[in-house]
Formats: C-alpha cells, sequence, structure tokens
C-alpha cells in the first residue's frame, strides 16, 4: 500500500496520483504523465514536431497549467466579432496585429513553443515573444485565420492568454526609446570624431600647424558637433525651457545654457578666426549626458513594462443570458442590466447583483479576506471577484470605471500623488544648485568684463563647464542603477530609483499578512482523531480527505497532497458546504460542522480555535477527525524578521484578516506592532500615523486592496506572485517565494547611500576647488570639460563596486562584519 | 598632406552611412528586445515543425 511510486508527470512535472497509469510516448521512451490533459498537450506538441521543447526547457514547467484545471473554457469565439477584432487588435491592409499577455510563460522554451506552434498556422505572418514581459506580439491575417484560433492553440500548450486592447499594442515607450538610442548614437559616433580633430588641433598648437589645416579642422569640428548639439542634445534645450516656463528650473538650464553658449561661441569663433573653439567640450558634454539619460529610460521602462491595465484584471469574455441561450461576449461589450452567467473558475465581469444560483465567491484579491464569501440570491458580487462553486447568473448594476475595482485604482492614484516630499525636496534642492550657478557664473563674467574684457567669455565658459553639475548629476543615478542591477541579482526589482534611497533610510516595514508574510495558499497544521474506535489512523484520515476534496474547486481542497488517492463512488459537491461520497462501502463526508455531521456542530464550539479553518470529517454520520488548516508561512520569514530588527528596522502587521490568525502569525514572528480587520483605508490611515510620527515606512503587500497603501508608503514592495494591479503601485517587486531579498535589499539600499555620499562628497569637492580656479581664469574650458569627464568618471567608477557588494549573513555566529 | 582634403570628407561619408545604417536597423525594431534574441541564438531550428494544421 505504501510504494511510494513518487514519479513526476514528465508534462508538467507534478506527482502522477497512484493507479494513474497513462504515458506518452516521444522518440523512443514512454514518459508518464499526470492526467488526460497533461496527455493531450503532450500529444499536441509531438505531433506537431516540437519535441524539442522538453529538451529545451530549463526545467518541467509550473506555469503550465494543465486543460483541464483550466475549468473555464473560455469561449475565445467572441473575440472574433469584427468590432471585438478591432478593439483588440491593429488591422492594416489585411494584416491584424495583436498583444497578448500569456500567463504561464517562464524560460525561452516556451517562448520557442509559443512561437513555432503559432507560426505553423495559416495566416500568420510573425510572432515575437518576449518571455521578459510575457507577451506576445502576432501579426496575421484575420481571413486565413481567426483570433479565436490563434488564442484557441495558446490554451491548448496549456497557458492563459490574455490579449490586450489596442491602445497598449503600439507602445509609446518604443517610439521613446528608439529616439533615445538614435540620439545616443549620434552623440557618441560624433564626439568620438570630434575628439580627434580636437587631437589634431591641440597638437597644432604645440609643434604647430598650417592655417589652412587648422581652419579646415574647426569646420570639420563644426560640421560633426552640429546634430550633435541640435539633435542630441535638443531634450535638454526643451527640458530647460520647459524648467523655466515652469519656474522650476532643473539641472537641464546650466546644461542648456552651457551647451547653447559654447556651441554658438565656437561658432562664432570659427567665423572670426579667433583662437579657441570648444566643439570637444560639447560635444563629449552632450554624449555623457545622453547616456545617463538613456540608462535613466531604461530603468523606468522596465517598470511601465510590468505593470497592467486594469482590463486584464476582468475576464476578457462573459457568458451573456438572453432568455434562453447563451451567447458570449466580450466584457468591454456588455450593458448595464444585461444578465451574465458566472461559471466556477469564471472571474465576474462587472459590479452586480445575484439573481440565481449560490456560489462561494474569492474576492481576496479586492478585499483581502482570506476566505471565501457566500453569495446567494440578491448579495451584491463585485467586478474581478472569482465564483468558486456553483454558477450564479448576475444582472449587472455597475460598469467599467464605477465599479469598486476601478474605485480601488483611483484612489491608487490619489495616494501616489499624496506621497511623502522626500523625492520632492531632491527636485528643489537641485533648482537651488542651478540658481546659484547660475548667479555665480553671471558674477564672473561681470568681474571680468571689468578686468579684462576679451577673456570674460571663455572664462565663464570654463566657470559653467567645470562646475557642471555632471559628476553631482551622475552621483545618485549611477549608484541607482548600479545598485538596482544587484538587486535585481538578489531578487528585488527595482522599478522606481527612489526606492532605494527610501529603503536605505527607513525604519519601519509595514507588512500584509495573506499571500505576503503566508503564502496565501492553506496548509494542514494540525488533525485530531475524534472518534479512535474505527480505527483509523492520522495518515488514512488524510488520505480520504484528500480522495474526497479533489472534487472540490475550493481553495481548501489545495492543501491535500493529490498521490496515493482513494477511488471513491458517488463523489459528489455541495456548494458551499463540503463533499461527500462513499469510499469502501462507507459514507464519507467532509466539509463544515453542519454538513459533515449535526454532532460535531457541538464539537466545533467546545473546542474549535476561531483562528483557524477547520474541516470535519465523517463516516457514516460519525465524526472522525478534525483536520485543521491554516495559511503557512512563507519559508524562514522568521529568520528574515529577525534580520531586518538587526539592522534597526521595526516591523508591523497590518491585515484585514480577523483577530485570530493575525494574533497567531504575530506572535510566530515575533510582531508587537500588529492590528487586524483593517480595509484599505484604515492601513493606510495606520500608516499615515507612522509617517507623522516621523517614520519611514515600507509597506510590503501584494493584493489590489493593498495597492493604495503601496501607493501611500515612503516606499513599497509588491510580491512578484501577487496581484499584477499591485505591482503597478510599488516601486519594487520581490521575486522568488522567500523574503529573504527584502534583508539583502537593505544592507545593499544602505551602502549604495554611502556611496551617493562618497560620490556627492567628492563631486562637490571637485567643483568647490574647480570653481574658484576656473573663476581666477587659470582653467581653460578644454581642461574643465577633461576635469568633468575625470571628476564624472571617478562618481561611476566608484558606483560600479556596488556590482560585487554581498550583504552579510546578519545572523551567523560570531557576526564579524564580513563584506566582499 | 593635401590628400586630407579628400579622406577626411570621404571618413565624413562613411560617419553618415554609419550612423543612417544604424537609424535603419533602430527604425525595423532590431534594437527593441535585447533579452529575448540572446537566448533564441541556443535554439537552432535543425527539426523543422510539421506544417500541418486543423484550421477547419
Amino acid at each position: 500500500m505504501t510504494s511510494k511510486s513518487r514519479l513526476p508527470c514528465f508534462h508538467c512535472g507534478l506527482i502522477i496520483p497512484a493507479g494513474y497509469r497513462e504515458s506518452v510516448r516521444i522518440g523512443d521512451a514512454d514518459h508518464p504523465v499526470c492526467c488526460p490533459g497533461c496527455k493531450a498537450v503532450a500529444e499536441l506538441i509531438r505531433d506537431s514536431g516540437m519535441s524539442r521543447y522538453y529538451e529545451l526547457r530549463e526545467a518541467p514547467s509550473p506555469g503550465l497549467t494543465r486543460p483541464s484545471d483550466n475549468a473555464a473554457k473560455k469561449d475565445w469565439e467572441a473575440f472574433d466579432r469584427p468590432d471585438m477584432l478591432e478593439r483588440f487588435a491593429l488591422v492594416q491592409d489585411g494584416v491584424a496585429e495583436a498583444l497578448v499577455y500569456v500567463e504561464g510563460m517562464f524560460c525561452s522554451a516556451c517562448a520557442w513553443l509559443i512561437e513555432t506552434s503559432l507560426k505553423t498556422m495559416p495566416g500568420v505572418v510573425s510572432v515575437d515573444v518576449s518571455p521578459v514581459t510575457s507577451r506576445v506580439r502576432i501579426r496575421w491575417k484575420p481571413e486565413a485565420t481567426a483570433f479565436s484560433r490563434l488564442l484557441q492553440r495558446l490554451v491548448e500548450l496549456g497557458y492563459k492568454p490574455q490579449p490586450n486592447t489596442n491602445e497598449t499594442v503600439d507602445r509609446p515607450e518604443l517610439g521613446e526609446r528608439r529616439a533615445a538610442l538614435k540620439r545616443l548614437i549620434v552623440a557618441c559616433l560624433g564626439m568620438m570624431q570630434v575628439m580627434m580633430f580636437a587631437v589634431a588641433l591641440y597638437a597644432g598648437d604645440y609643434q604647430g600647424i598650417s592655417p589652412q589645416f587648422e581652419k579646415f579642422f574647426r569646420l570639420v569640428s563644426f560640421i560633426v558637433a552640429t546634430p550633435v548639439v541640435f539633435y542630441a542634445g535638443r531634450p535638454f534645450f526643451i527640458g530647460a525651457w520647459r524648467g523655466l516656463r515652469f519656474r522650476q528650473p532643473g539641472m537641464d538650464v546650466p546644461v542648456a545654457i552651457a551647451i547653447g553658449s559654447a556651441y554658438l561661441a565656437s561658432v562664432w569663433s570659427m567665423l572670426i578666426n579667433a583662437s579657441e573653439i570648444w566643439f570637444d567640450s560639447v560635444t563629449m558634454f552632450v554624449f555623457f549626458l545622453t547616456v545617463g539619460r538613456f540608462l535613466e529610460m531604461s530603468a523606468r521602462h522596465r517598470a511601465t513594462e510590468r505593470s497592467v491595465a486594469l482590463s486584464q484584471l476582468l475576464p476578457n469574455t462573459a457568458m451573456r443570458v438572453d432568455g434562453a441561450t447563451l451567447t458570449p461576449v466580450a466584457t468591454a461589450a456588455l450593458q448595464l442590466g444585461d444578465q451574465v452567467m458566472v461559471r466556477p473558475g469564471e472571474r465576474v465581469p462587472a459590479d452586480g447583483r445575484v439573481l440565481k444560483g449560490q456560489a462561494e465567491v474569492d474576492e481576496s484579491l479586492l478585499t483581502g479576506e482570506s476566505t471565501p464569501r457566500r453569495r446567494g440570491p440578491d448579495a451584491s458580487v463585485i467586478a474581478g471577484s472569482m465564483v468558486l462553486d456553483g454558477a450564479v447568473t448576475v444582472s449587472i448594476d455597475k460598469l467599467g470605471a464605477n465599479t469598486t475595482l476601478a474605485a480601488i485604482c483611483r484612489s491608487m492614484e490619489l495616494a501616489r500623488c499624496t506621497r511623502p516630499p522626500l523625492v520632492r525636496m531632491a527636485d528643489s534642492i537641485a533648482s537651488y544648485i542651478v540658481i546659484a550657478l547660475l548667479i555665480v557664473a553671471a558674477a564672473v563674467a561681470l568681474a571680468w568684463s571689468f578686468i579684462d574684457p576679451a577673456r570674460a567669455f571663455v572664462i565663464t565658459l570654463s566657470v559653467l563647464v567645470v562646475t557642471c553639475p555632471c559628476a553631482l548629476a551622475l552621483a545618485t543615478p549611477a549608484a541607482i542603477a548600479t545598485a538596482s542591477a544587484r538587486l535585481a541579482e538578489l531578487g528585488l526589482l527595482i522599478t522606481d530609483g527612489s526606492a532605494i534611497e527610501t529603503l536605505a533610510r527607513a525604519n519601519r516595514i509595514m507588512f500584509d499578512k495573506t499571500g505576503t508574510l503566508t503564502v496565501g495558499k492553506p496548509g494542514i497544521t494540525r488533525i485530531s482523531i475524534v472518534d479512535a474506535s474505527r480505527g483509523f489512523s492520522e495518515d488514512d484520515c488524510l488520505r480520504i480527505a484528500a480522495s474526497l476534496e479533489r472534487a472540490s474547486a475550493h481553495p481548501i481542497a489545495r492543501a491535500f497532497s493529490t498521490d496515493n488517492l482513494e477511488p471513491v463512488d458517488n463523489l459528489s459537491v455541495s456548494a458551499g458546504a463540503g463533499v461527500s461520497g462513499s469510499i469502501g462501502g462507507h459514507t464519507w463526508r467532509i466539509g463544515n460542522a453542519a454538513f459533515a455531521s449535526s454532532e460535531a456542530a457541538d464539537e466545533a464550539t467546545t473546542q474549535g480555535d476561531a483562528g483557524l479553518s477547520q474541516i470535519h470529517l465523517s463516516c457514516d454520520g460519525q465524526l472522525v477527525a478534525i483536520i485543521e488548516l491554516q495559511d503557512a508561512l512563507r519559508a524562514g520569514a522568521a529568520t528574515q524578521l529577525r534580520a531586518l530588527r538587526k539592522l534597526g528596522i521595526e516591523v508591523s502587521l497590518a491585515s484585514g484578516d480577523t483577530a485570530m490568525p493575525v494574533r497567531n502569525i504575530a506572535q510566530a514572528l515575533g510582531i508587537e506592532d500588529y492590528r487586524h480587520g483593517m480595509s484599505a483605508d484604515d492601513k493606510l490611515a495606520w500608516l499615515r500615523e507612522h509617517q507623522e510620527a516621523g517614520e519611514r515606512v515600507v509597506m510590503v503587500g501584494d493584493g489590489i486592496n493593498d495597492a493604495p497603501v503601496l501607493a501611500g508608503a515612503d516606499t513599497s514592495v509588491a510580491i512578484g506572485q501577487g496581484a499584477l494591479l499591485a505591482h503597478s503601485s510599488a516601486e519594487s517587486i520581490l521575486l522568488g517565494p522567500t523574503l529573504q531579498p527584502l534583508v539583502d535589499a537593505v544592507q545593499v539600499s544602505r551602502r549604495a547611500l554611502t556611496i551617493i555620499r562618497q560620490n556627492l562628497g567628492w563631486a562637490v569637492l571637485y567643483n568647490l576647488t574647480a570653481l574658484p580656479l576656473a573663476a581666477m581664469g587659470w582653467v581653460p574650458p578644454w581642461l574643465a570639460a577633461a576635469g568633468m569627464s575625470a571628476s564624472s568618471l571617478v562618481v561611476v567608477l566608484n558606483a560600479l563596486r556596488l556590482k560585487n557588494y554581498r550583504p552579510r549573513d546578519l545572523l551567523a555566529a560570531g557576526n564579524a562584519g564580513i563584506r566582499a | 598632406m593635401n590628400i586630407l582634403f579628400f579622406l577626411i570628407p570621404l571618413g565624413l561619408l562613411i560617419l553618415g552611412l554609419a550612423v543612417w545604417a544604424f537609424f535603419w536597423a533602430v527604425g525595423s525594431g532590431q534594437f527593441d528586445d535585447l533579452d529575448t534574441p540572446a537566448t533564441r541564438i541556443l535554439l537552432d531550428d535543425d527539426d523543422t515543425p510539421t506544417s500541418k494544421d486543423d484550421s477547419a
């Protein structure tokens, strides 16, 4: 009986249930699979000649859902109607282009599988798969193959496709990136050329150069520098103009003045054949700044690529009830008063009222409640919540922007606008520095116009270039870019650079409970045998419970392992109550107390622990065992929180859950500051309390309900497996299953802050020493430009040291400060 | 040394060509995604998929 044939499924890697003996023949070997769904997918992959997928993939993909799990066989045909196609694709000259978000795509083997598979379909022009962003861009001829066929093929392969509306098909950031790349290359090539001529000219200054060559080189420098200034340098002029117009002069203002005046002066000097030109300084300056801007932009785009529109949280299609028939319609085409049928495993497309049917509804995405709610006739359901069992007919009373989901999105935007003023302060300091620089430059110009008018311009230019806040401007972004790269390696994806500064200064971290400190899925914590007279051991009970629960779609059912299942007859699910079936001639019932047996109800009140979910197992009406379930803690959470405290960071827990489970978790983790039963607004208010007490608070959360709090915190971390909307409101995303990256991130950020301080110190020191020298007229512009570049280089190299920084193991014995 | 009057403009011309080629490459999307192609090179297509499809 205990022969543990724990063979993993060839396709999905899950354990094959005992007794299931199906396999797929690929090449010369038979490979066992775990269910008919996996068998079908594996055969499909084999029959279309793509068996190489299995060689290429890195591991059996957990993301490939078995089609049988995809309970909702979506009716994709709604997407074939011309008005729908127009909504989700751009159609031009008979070729449509659509961007599809594909859930479950993880590695390049998936990308290969999707690409190769779609390309074999008739009429498909091109398929671009990006595993990084989980998006597939398909161009195809709609007359040859319907959109629904393409989507269906993705479903058949085991992925979950989700077409984006066509606003996102042509990406504005793509245009921005292309333009920035072009500017970068113009600045880079131009700078190299001008430098080359400048070397010739400088050499000529010492060794002598014939006037015709000098003139020629100057002319050539001018020709090359012109596009660099006006094409590559355009954003600086635009930025400076915008800054002046809104009375918020940023770094762009002195940059634009330096570039513009040096260029014009060089042109003038070339025309009148004066002794100096500064084309080399100008192009070098533009190039360095363009590189900085480009890196900054890349980081920003990476962040937006992961964020997601509201529409993706709603189902693509809904089943409209038209009298006696069901018509699949796209969610976007629903009207107020429409009646839709929502089946198990599907999401509710809009806010509404239940007309018919009963179901357990999982609203955790919106409310953070870990337990599903029962919704019967006349109860209201909200868009985005998922129906777990039982089908309901819903009459729609709120659509699109009026739904609760949309309201949450709005409050998130609002919270983001009222972010603490740390970021804005940095901006205003910069504009003060800029104004001070301009005043100093003007004073120098004025002074020299009295002393020696002929040299006034050269010296002012030197002052502007030498004091250019270039190293100052690079000091922070360079360190932040390197720190972000290092953090991504350690498992924290930074989407907003300011997060690093705040992480380094943070002194409180506030956690959500469900899905953040816990994994968000119930696990079995205890089983107590009530009636031992029947001779069932704990293992027997668990196995029987698992055999019954496999019929249920309830999240609790997932807590049970799926191997060694017993055959069950008469398996039936009672929505919201439990499952019954007969095993070996006995009738077993599992579920809530009332369902399992009438007598169990008293038991539950006497020994019940309200914080835990309890399920009761009975045999022929006799209660046999009580199984306790609890949302399991993340692996190593206690250690990691201890490490955080060691770093001087207080830990708080804010949960929407009831008192007991919150207290249990808080005690298990040693958290003293915790509150329960909090709505998103309560959490935000509590967060503000902490902030008003002068603390810098990091919020860690996973759900959409946390989105406003995430947006309101000093900085925020979203859980990678959490809701996509939470990602878009957070400044960093935790990848991987543990909280360890947080501990590392705090250390890396503090190190980054130290480096930023060193950099700023260096830049200020350099500027302070260089400024008087330049003002005295001892620094020619070329030396000023070289000094400026050298100081920038120092700053960048210093920042690069972060790349190898290794966070300490804070709880290691001895605790000696080992640092790489 | 007068050859410089010819060679330098020639160099500029080549520079112009290089910039043009780069602009063309950017415009045709070759720099849009720098992550996927890095892994794609590892996948060679020696067994071409059977191009049959039941698009009935």
